[in-house]
């Protein structure tokens, strides 16, 4: 079944990608041009794509609920993190995703937070005081 | 001759100072990252590589310090397989076969140290295999005209899937995707902007090592939740030094999983993994009688030496060709091509500082790699021993920071992510990772030389077949679509008898 959709999805991409390339044009000089090598890649795309639609041949499994559970919990941390680095500056922002990823991965509480309290600091002191590596320390949202 | 003082040349590079400390350096993380169960060598020199931008070390340096990884990580990946039946990486699997069976005997100690020797074999003589055909590989290239480089690349990617047994329509689409990604951004011929949707962001295209740490250090953490955190089971070592006698029984084992590992590390698209499953198989049939499985010091040293010669195997035509022969050589290429080295027949000539420096290196680093393994193995094991949840989320931590300094833009890091659960879900869908990376790397170059070739005839396709190298590329894809092809079927009517859909 997870085939099948991944069919779909590759089908629709790949007839998307075919259709905006004919958009790109351009002028002398160039006999390919900007619109044909994505022709030469995405036709044979959505040819497999339909295949892979019509003929499945695997089905993934996915993670029990409380396993999706914890990977959603992952990703908005991941997400947040990446948001604010910046704002909150290395350290801090470091510290919460250390220690979140920490407790989803069944880390014990005191344990996770000394881990997270040691090795926020340490990487920022390691890469860059130590190594040269410039990481704000404090973020935007203090400075 | 020639190579010999190219070689001497070499060792001159890497014994300055910065390049002994990077060995050193390498080799030690390189271990522990192959040690740890879930990271391996892609993840470990994806991992490195922003770091390596940041401190802005030269493309000679940094090779050698990604090279070092990936070689200690090859030697790192029995550890745990011995003491606690979890593959450290991929290739490690076969050394579970009979290294876990013969810990549970309290012969630890021997299968550490065979293992040990065997990888000291198998990375050596592949490095001496890299020294004396990589040149010969490289003069045969010059030859190799744009209509060739464009038939090069197309085999490149038929064949990557290798003989895997996944879906080969899924390796294709997987490339394709990743070819796809490698348009985006502005077309270096003609000035348009394509795929970029109005984003002055996607300009510059998708920056492939923010991409490759997604692909591989993020996704890897969406894989580790999706188990319950468990407690590893350490074996205790028994006695603490191994017996010679053991030792021996390895040697022959170890010479013919070698050269078996180092020819498949050259195809493209084998690897290291199929090198310690051939070696291992090989072996078994020509010498089993019934021990294997239960802890037969060979069958411990065969797949070890296969996997660590396979590694060296496949930087040839990495080098050479420009054309990555696995996953891990695939991620060390994006960095050479970031630093605005391309690799290829030339490089020889245009770099043999680089190229010998990185082969001299890679004699040092399997010294430096036997004495790490061999006494002072300890620290390794004690290693095994801290838990997951205090490490993963530090892979996470150095992905960010190293990401965060090479670009120092949040998008970035959003766009890591967002390669991260690609990579999880293509995984989860069965799709190899690797030909996407391929893709994303390849897809300018290949896109050019397709040019080129068109615009030497004027715009004439049928330039593509008129080289005998390029048709007999063409014919050795063709032959290699079948194969794989053939092979799928069987699995598909498998698929179909067990009634799944």
């Amino acid at each position: 079944m997870t085939d099948r959709l991944a069919g779909i999805c590759f089908f629709l991409l790949a007839a998307g990608y075919v259709w905006l390339s004919a958009g790109y044009t351009a002028g002398f000089g160039d006999p390919l041009g900007p619109s044909i090598f994505p022709r030469v890649i995405g036709i044979p795309a959505v040819l497999l794509g339909l295949s892979l639609m019509i003929w499945p041949r695997h089905n993934a499994d996915w993670a029990g609920a409380d396993g999706l559970l914890r990977q959603g919990a992952a990703l908005l941390l991941l997400v947040g993190y990446a948001l604010l680095l910046e704002p909150l500056g290395f350290v801090l922002s470091t510290f919460v995703a250390v220690l979140g990823l920490g407790l989803l991965m069944g880390a014990p509480p005191i344990r996770g937070v000394l881990t997270a309290g040691i090795s926020a600091p340490g990487l920022y002191l390691l890469f860059d005081r130590l190594m040269g590596l410039p990481l704000p320390a404090l973020g935007t949202w203090f400075g | 001759m020639e190579i010999l003082s190219s070689l001497w040349a070499g060792f001159a590079v890497a014994a300055l100072p910065i390049n002994l400390a990077l060995i050193v350096a390498g080799c030690f993380a390189g271990t522990l990252i192959g040690a740890l169960p879930g990271l391996g060598p892609v993840n470990g020199v994806a991992i490195l590589i922003p770091l390596t931008f940041a401190f802005g070390l030269n493309a000679t340096s940094s090779m050698i310090l990604l090279s070092a990884v990936y070689y200690g990580c090859m030697y790192g990946g029995r550890i745990s397989s011995i003491l606690l039946n979890i593959p450290g990486d991929e290739p490690a699997i076969m050394t579970t076969l009979d290294g876990y069976p013969m810990a549970r005997k309290g012969q630890a100690a021997d299968a550490l140290a065979i293992s040990g020797i065997a990888s000291f074999i198998g990375a050596t003589l592949a490095t001496l295999g890299l020294t004396l055909f990589a040149p010969l590989l490289a003069k045969a290239a010059i030859y190799f005209g744009p209509a060739d480089y464009f038939a090069l690349y197309v085999m490149a990617f038929a064949t990557i899937g290798g003989i895997s047994g996944t879906d080969p329509r899924k390796t294709l689409l997987a490339a394709l995707l990743g070819l796809m990604l490698g348009t985006v951004g502005l077309d270096p011929a003609t000035g348009v902007a394509r795929y970029t949707f109005g984003s002055f962001n996607l300009y510059d295209g998708f920056d492939p090592i923010v991409a490759l740490v997604g692909l591989f250090a993020i996704s890897e953490i969406l894989f580790f939740l999706e188990q319950k955190a468990q407690d590893r089971q350490l074996i205790p070592k028994g006695r603490v030094f191994p017996r010679m006698s053991r030792v021996k029984e390895g040697l022959g084992a170890s010479l013919r999983g070698s050269v078996i590992g180092f020819i498949a590390g050259i195809l493209p698209g084998a690897g290291a993994s199929l090198g310690a499953v051939m070696a291992y198989s090989f072996e078994k049939r020509l010498k089993d009688k019934g021990t294997f499985g239960t802890g037969d010091p060979r069958g411990v040293a065969a797949p070890e030496a296969g996997n660590n010669a396979a590694s060296g195997g496949a930087l040839i035509p990495m080098l050479t060709l420009g054309v990555p022969g696995s996953g891990t050589t695939a991620v060390m290429l994006a960095m050479l091509i970031s630093l605005n080295i391309q690799p290829g027949p030339l490089l020889f000539e245009r770099s043999p500082d680089l190229v010998w420096g990185l082969v001299a290196a890679l004699y040092l680093a399997n010294f430096v790699l036997l004495i790490l393994n061999l006494p002072l193995i300890g620290i390794f094991t004690r290693v095994l021993g801290l838990p997951a949840w205090g490490l993963m989320p530090l892979v996470v931590a150095i992905s960010y920071l190293g990401v965060y300094a090479i670009t120092h833009a949040a998008f970035d890091l959003m766009v890591m992510v967002g390669f991260g659960i690609l990579g999880f879900v293509l995984r989860k869908l069965d799709f190899s990772l690797v030909p996407v990376v391929l893709g994303l790397l390849l897809g300018l170059d290949m896109e050019n030389n397709l040019r080129r070739a068109l615009s030497i005839s004027g715009g004439d396709f049928t330039v593509l077949l008129q080289s005998p190298i390029a048709l007999l590329l063409y014919g050795i894809t063709a032959v290699f679509l079948a194969l794989t092809l053939w092979l799928s079927r069987r699995d598909s009517k498998a698929f179909a008898a067990k009634g799944g859909r």
